[in-house]
């Protein structure tokens, strides 16, 4: 599904660019759960900007295949057709974009791409309620405008919905536990658990093991300066969370 | 005393010269006309020196000569009204080259107390009502493309309210040029009395070519009300100016709103001045330049009067080599207490070589005044751009979704009127269409 190859990646221009992803090396493979870990700075959110295609890094080399084609080949909206989907850890507001109109304007671009036919109001409607209920979204937060006058935990609710709404192959979940209590948590999480899927891979990115209580992951991650530092089952994240980051840090 | 004469104005004073022999006119009028020539005469164009003009090329004007157009008649099917209509129950009045088009024009039934007709008519059976559109201003402002209306113009409109007359159909007026490289001077009036409340549509298109300079006067009595919408879609070789000027009394409410995305070289002047205590005014617009099209909006009102609120958004978008001006003034002169008055303009710029020039201006004379003003000037928001783009939206739908909200919202806050919003609304997303920076 996903093959990162020695990636290494800068952010900033000229004399000031930073490099960040220092030879990331990391294989996802379809239905796969893989969780991210790392601590502030450690290039976590760097790497699923770079998945995305979020302007404002540069990849200096190192490759990225996304079923067997060349990601970093795509433009974004590009990417986000052939189905990958980013939850923001700070999703957008945007003023006088209707939350609807701006769902069903993405969806049957995707559709589209897809060679599915093009909802209409009504039939958009239909999908929307049944979506909604998986993540207790009221549907007043649909007609207010994109993430605008949201609560943290309603903005990251949003960001599932629209993933359940999408139907990703790939979803990269940036942070997507920062700035949730338990009860915000556990909504969230168990709309990601019932978006799992044999053909949908997930890519967890989170500071802290408390996420992966409430989504299983088959695969756990460190990332330490850039690249991945340490690998293994789901009992590595609770090793991590006892003695914290810090004993890796002569390795980063 | 003599007085001078600028040089540049020497076609149209021929031009008077030869449409006086024709005009069977009452000799009040003549008098007026004759009084604003004089003025024109001696103000002649103004230069980039005037501080008013400062941002303003005119050489497309002064360039040429425009003769003013004389009346005609062509097919209706040729004019290509529909895109420009709001109600199917407006009392509507069509013109032509500033001339009212009586077969193309339904008024309807109007309402006791309400008057609606040409300004033609208005002169020779209510000079009461004529003289009451007529302003001082003509003789005494340096407006010199206002006063040249006041000499030369053909006809207009005249809506006039008794006190407490409540007109509910909107009032559309269509102004359509049909010209050639002619001048086009329409001058209309809306007079309403305390109490009374309309809803009034201009519309400015044509084929091209032409300068139209327009005039309107509106006058609010205590408690009288009127939204105002005004939109401006020549074609992009035509120039336009047009001039507004209203006054309010004690308790009056004027909500307007502009939509420039016509001509080649436009200007709007809207002039309120707030003579009665606790009126509101409503000056808002948008204007959606590309190509090479100049748009100045200038706006200048005046609180005399305590207690009086001024809400007044601007927004501007623009690509290609477009140039945007806004010059926004609000006074409060010296007795003017309590006044509530805030100015915004906000400007996205789409392309390398767009350009705004914004000057908000507040000057303050009383106490106990809230006042704001403030401008900004940039680029569609790149984190809003991404965030629609890793949904799947391409780059160009997401450029024009952002568009479309930023000037949607300047309709959407500013204009109650539930028929007029769609419209312009309509209006918008035609422009959008068109668009190459979206």
């Amino acid at each position: 599904m996903l093959d990162i190859k020695s990636l290494h990646a800068t952010v900033g221009e000229g004399t000031d660019a930073k490099e960040i992803l220092r030879g990331i090396d990391l294989s996802v493979g379809a239905g796969e759960v893989h969780a991210i870990m790392g601590p502030n700075g450690s290039g976590k959110s760097t790497l699923a900007g770079v998945l995305a295609g979020r302007p404002g890094y540069t990849v200096t080399s190192g490759k990225v295949l996304y079923e067997g084609r060349d990601l970093l080949a795509l433009a974004a909206d590009e990417r986000a057709r052939q189905g990958i989907f980013l939850a923001f850890q700070y999703p957008v507001e945007i003023p006088g974009v209707n939350n609807m109109y701006f769902l069903r304007s993405a969806l049957n671009a995707v559709r589209k791409s897809r060679g599915e036919n093009e909802l209409d109001a009504g039939q958009f409607l239909k999908a929307v309620r049944e979506k909604l209920k998986l993540l207790d979204i009221g549907e007043d937060l649909l007609q207010r405008a994109v993430n605008v006058g949201f609560s943290g935990g309603e903005k990251k609710r949003n960001e599932i919905f629209q993933m359940a709404m999408l139907e990703p192959r790939l979803a990269i979940l940036d942070e997507t536990d920062s700035g949730l209590d338990i009860d915000a948590l556990r909504v969230v999480a168990t709309g990601v658990n019932r978006l799992r899927d044999p053909k949908r891979s997930i890519v967890l990115i989170t500071h802290y093991q408390r996420l992966l209580e409430y989504i299983e992951p088959d695969r756990v991650h460190v990332l330490g300066g850039g690249k991945i530092l340490q690998s293994g089952d789901k009992s590595l994240a609770l090793e991590l969370e006892k003695r914290g980051y810090a004993h890796l840090g002569s390795a980063a | 005393m003599s007085v001078a004469v600028k040089p540049e104005t020497a076609p149209y004073l021929e031009a008077f010269r030869t449409q006086e022999g024709n005009a069977a006119e009452p000799d009040w009028l003549l008098d007026r006309r004759a009084a604003a020539l004089k003025q024109f005469a001696a103000l002649g164009f103004p230069t980039r020196r005037d501080e008013p003009w400062r941002f303003t090329n005119l050489a497309l004007l002064s360039r040429a000569t425009f003769p003013p157009a004389l009346a005609s008649k062509p097919e209706k099917h040729r004019l290509a009204l529909e895109p420009y209509l709001v109600s199917q129950a407006a009392h509507r009045i069509v013109l032509v080259n500033g001339y009212v088009v009586s077969a193309l024009s339904p008024i309807g039934r109007l309402p006791k107390g309400v008057w609606l007709g040409s300004t033609t008519r208005a002169i020779a059976e209510r000079k009461d009502l004529a003289l009451a559109g007529y302003d001082e201003r003509d003789t005494t402002a340096a407006q010199p493309f206002a006063s040249l209306n006041g000499a030369l113009f053909s006809d207009g409109f005249v809506l006039a309210l008794a006190p407490g007359a409540v007109l509910d159909a909107p009032v559309e007026i269509i102004h359509v040029g049909h010209a050639g490289a002619q001048s086009v001077h329409p001058r209309s009036a809306v007079i309403a009395g305390p109490g009374s409340k309309a809803t009034l549509i201009e519309t400015f298109y044509g084929s091209g070519g032409a300068w139209t300079n327009s005039v309107l006067r509106i006058e609010l009595g205590a408690k009288a009300s009127l939204d105002h919408v005004r939109i401006q879609d020549e074609l992009p070789d035509a120039i336009h100016f047009g001039v507004t000027r209203a006054r309010l009394e004690r308790g009056a409410r004027y909500d307007g709103f502009t939509l420039t995305t016509g001509a080649r070289l436009s200007r709007q002047d809207v002039q309120v001045t707030i003579e009665g205590e606790g009126a509101h005014c409503g000056v808002n617009g948008a204007y959606l330049l590309r190509g090479e099209q100049e748009a100045t909006t200038a706006t200048v009102i005046d609180h005399a009067a305590p207690g009086a609120t001024t809400r007044e958004v601007f927004k501007g978008v623009i690509e290609d080599r477009a140039h945007g001006v806004f010059l926004g003034r609000i006074a409060v002169r010296p007795g003017a207490d309590k006044t509530d008055a805030h100015q915004l303009n906000r400007n996205l710029l789409l392309s390398p070589r767009a350009a705004v020039d914004t000057k908000p201006e507040l000057e303050i004379l009383a106490d106990d005044v809230k006042c704001s003003h403030g401008a900004t000037v940039g680029d569609l928001d790149e984190a809003a751009l991404f965030y629609l783009r890793s949904r799947g939206i391409d780059e160009a739908a997401a450029r024009r979704m952002l568009i479309e909200a930023f000037a949607t919202d300047a309709i959407e806050t500013a204009v109650s009127v539930g028929e007029l919003r769609a419209h312009l609304c309509r209006r918008l997303g035609i422009w959008l269409e068109q668009s190459g920076s979206a």
